[in-house]
């Protein structure tokens, strides 16, 4: 029997979700199993002062009107050392300072993985009263670190280590946030994600220009972004049985379907149109067989661009970008999974010839390591509410993320991917908060569910 | 009680969700967002369900029938949702047909309905064991327990476990039953089923 369409629809979308939701299931873990060690601790008397508690300092005794103003404030500047820096990036890069930057990204992703791992492992020692040595520790860390660097930064890493270090680095930035107080916080996300609609929409955005500067010259963005590329083995069972489309196209009608990643002209050349997907075709056995297994490479040709940068401390020493990119045009990478695939596009057929180009450059959507952060910043916080703000704001925020992967294949252009979900995500949580949590919680207590 | 046991609940609750979830649908990435979007259209009726009831909460426990008057509104207002899910699913079947025709590859099976609308069901069962299990087993994990007041033999979370997972089954397969018998044409068996479902809850 033929496999039908409904195995294969809608994986990079899948693709891109689950370690958006690993990142937010572990970052709700251990927000639970450090938050309540003891609760009237020392530490959350005695507040960080990062760069995003600049102005004002949160205080519970404060009144209510105090505690917005000043979490106003605090927005604000956050926003605005964002925007500078942001710029100061896009100078460096259009002055072709890349070495450097790419220098001081290794060396932030380094002091990231170091000092914040290294003390949310040591929280985690301390509260599970875990017998370690301090040495072992340190060998721990220490490797973690540099393993972490370097499958970040260079080639010829197997692609799960990296995806599993970006997820780990997202994990590790979003608990140091959720440190932040919570009208802070609320503001903050409110704040950057409309710095996020107009940094990346607007014609003077820097991080417009940052893309622009980046496709222009055929170059990988200067950030940190995480890559779902799909599965190359797709080849199990018989290729001609498994034809699986993982690319849909829009409808006639003019639909949007979920995965609607390019355009009619499937079977066209893809070189010739530019909104056209590129994919790594693995082809059949039979070579006049038009319908061949795709690998949902690249996706839309469009960059979604998530917000810019964001500090950790009063040094400001991390930069990073969320940007969800697809190149734009095809680069040949050298890649140990496309390697099986170049060879098998030797035995194309012509048509296929078209696509060779576009078929090198191994992509899949990407997804801005920023985006990470601040899903899981939302999601912690409301962790630190209740179980059930969790999930509702979790469930807003994968909706937000599928609408704008949606509204990627129909733009095909850099989108922001905070705004929607950062708006769904609070709407959805004041109204948890505020009207079910007394419904169901007066309903399940009486035993009467629906 | 413990975290075993707080597990345990978990599990009672949702297991055999999971175990539909695992080999069924998490093969194919379609059922996964059909579940995610159907536990989001759930989660939407609640909210607007507990806005309507908010001004009347809290409601005192010694009389019966305002919670019946509740449970009445709140079912028949999910079996809307059911309609409104058929209506929603007849799009996406012709979207996805002209789709395939594209593509010149077979049209959606009736397998392929059916476990469009487990995923979608399996969505409102998960959703519901979640917001009315999950969400008050957070004091399961403590060192104490609490036991139901009417029959202080049995415990609390025990109940409620049980209770949420009758309710996975009853919505998971309440969609594929619903969606089949819509399938044939609006008649009165089908009035007959919402009619069972409601008096079931």
């Amino acid at each position: 029997m033929e496999s039908s369409i409904l195995e294969s629809i809608g994986q990079e979308i899948i693709g891109v979700m689950s370690p958006v939701s690993l990142c937010m299931l572990l970052v709700v873990l251990l927000v639970y199993s450090l938050s309540d060690s003891n609760p009237f601790s020392s530490s959350s008397s005695a507040p960080i002062r990062t760069a995003a508690n600049l102005v004002y300092l949160e205080n519970p005794s404060d009144s209510a009107a105090q505690k917005l103003e000043g979490a106003l404030l605090n927005a604000l500047v956050f926003v605005i050392l964002i925007a500078v820096v942001t710029f100061v990036l896009v100078l460096l890069y259009y002055y072709n300072f890349t070495n450097f930057l790419k220098n001081y990204m290794r060396f932030s992703a380094f002091f990231v993985l170091g000092t914040m791992g290294g003390s949310i492992f040591l929280s985690f020692i301390q509260h599970f009263s875990i017998p370690i040595d301090s040495i072992t520790c340190f060998l721990l860390l220490f490797n973690y670190t540099i393993v972490g660097v370097l499958s970040m930064f260079s080639g010829g890493v197997p692609i799960i280590l990296r995806q599993g270090y970006m997820v780990s680095l997202g994990i590790i930035v979003a608990t140091w946030f959720t440190k932040l107080p919570e009208w802070t916080t609320w503001v903050l996300l409110v704040a950057l994600a409309l710095y996020d609609l107009v940094a990346v929409l607007a014609p003077g955005g820097p991080l417009k220009l940052l893309v622009e500067l980046a496709s222009t010259r055929d170059e990988e963005l200067p950030a940190l972004v995480y890559e779902a590329r799909p599965t190359v083995s797709r080849n199990e069972g018989n290729p001609r049985s498994t034809l699986g489309f993982l690319v849909a196209g829009v409808s006639d009608s003019g639909s949007v379907e979920l995965q609607a990643v390019s355009n009619n002209n499937m079977y066209r050349d893809v070189s010739e149109n530019h909104t056209s997907p590129e994919y790594a075709a693995i082809p059949v056995s039979n070579l006049e067989n038009v319908v061949r297994e795709r690998n949902r490479d690249e996706g839309e040709r469009s960059p979604l661009v998530g917000h810019s940068r964001e500090r950790y401390s009063s040094e400001s020493n991390s930069s990073e970008y969320s940007t969800i990119v697809r190149n734009r045009e095809s680069e040949i990478v050298v890649d140990e999974e496309r390697s099986p695939l170049v060879d098998m596009l030797g035995m194309d057929n012509e048509r296929d010839h078209q696509w060779r180009d576009s078929v090198v450059a191994n992509r899949g959507i990407k997804l801005g390591l920023g985006d990470f952060v601040f899903y899981s910043v939302l999601v912690g916080r409301a962790a630190m509410y209740d179980l059930m703000t969790v999930y509702a704001c979790y469930l807003a925020i994968i909706s937000g993320l599928g609408c704008t992967l949606i509204l990627l294949s129909v733009c095909h252009r850099a989108l922001p991917a905070l705004p929607i979900s950062v708006t769904l995500g609070v709407i959805f949580y004041f109204l948890t908060r505020l009207l079910m949590e007394p419904f169901v919680v007066g309903m399940t207590t009486n035993l009467m569910m629906f | 009680m413990t975290v075993a046991a707080g597990i345990g609940y978990a599990l009672v609750a949702l297991g055999p969700s999971l175990s539909l979830f695992i080999p069924v649908i998490s093969k194919k990435p379609f059922l996964i967002l059909t579940l995610l979007s159907s536990t989001l259209v759930w989660l939407i009726s609640l909210i607007i369900l507990s806005g309507i009831w908010r001004a009347f909460l809290p409601l005192n426990s010694t009389t019966w029938w305002p919670f019946a008057i509740l449970i009445f509104t709140s079912v028949a207002f999910q079996e809307g949702l059911l309609l409104l899910f058929w209506k929603a699913y007849k799009r996406l079947e012709d979207i996805l047909d002209a789709f395939a025709d594209r593509v010149s590859k077979p049209r959606l099976y009736l397998t392929d309905k059916m476990q469009i609308a487990l995923a979608g069901g399996l969505g409102h069962g998960v959703a519901h064991a979640v917001f009315f299990c999950l969400s008050i087993l957070t004091p399961a994990f403590g060192p104490a327990t609490y036991f139901v007041n009417r029959c202080s033999q049995i415990l609390f979370f025990l109940v409620s476990a049980i209770i949420a997972l009758a309710f996975v089954t009853v919505h998971t397969f309440s969609m594929v039953i619903g969606f089949n018998g819509y399938a044939e044409g609006i008649k009165w068996t089908n009035f007959l089923f919402h009619l069972f479902i409601l008096l079931l809850e």
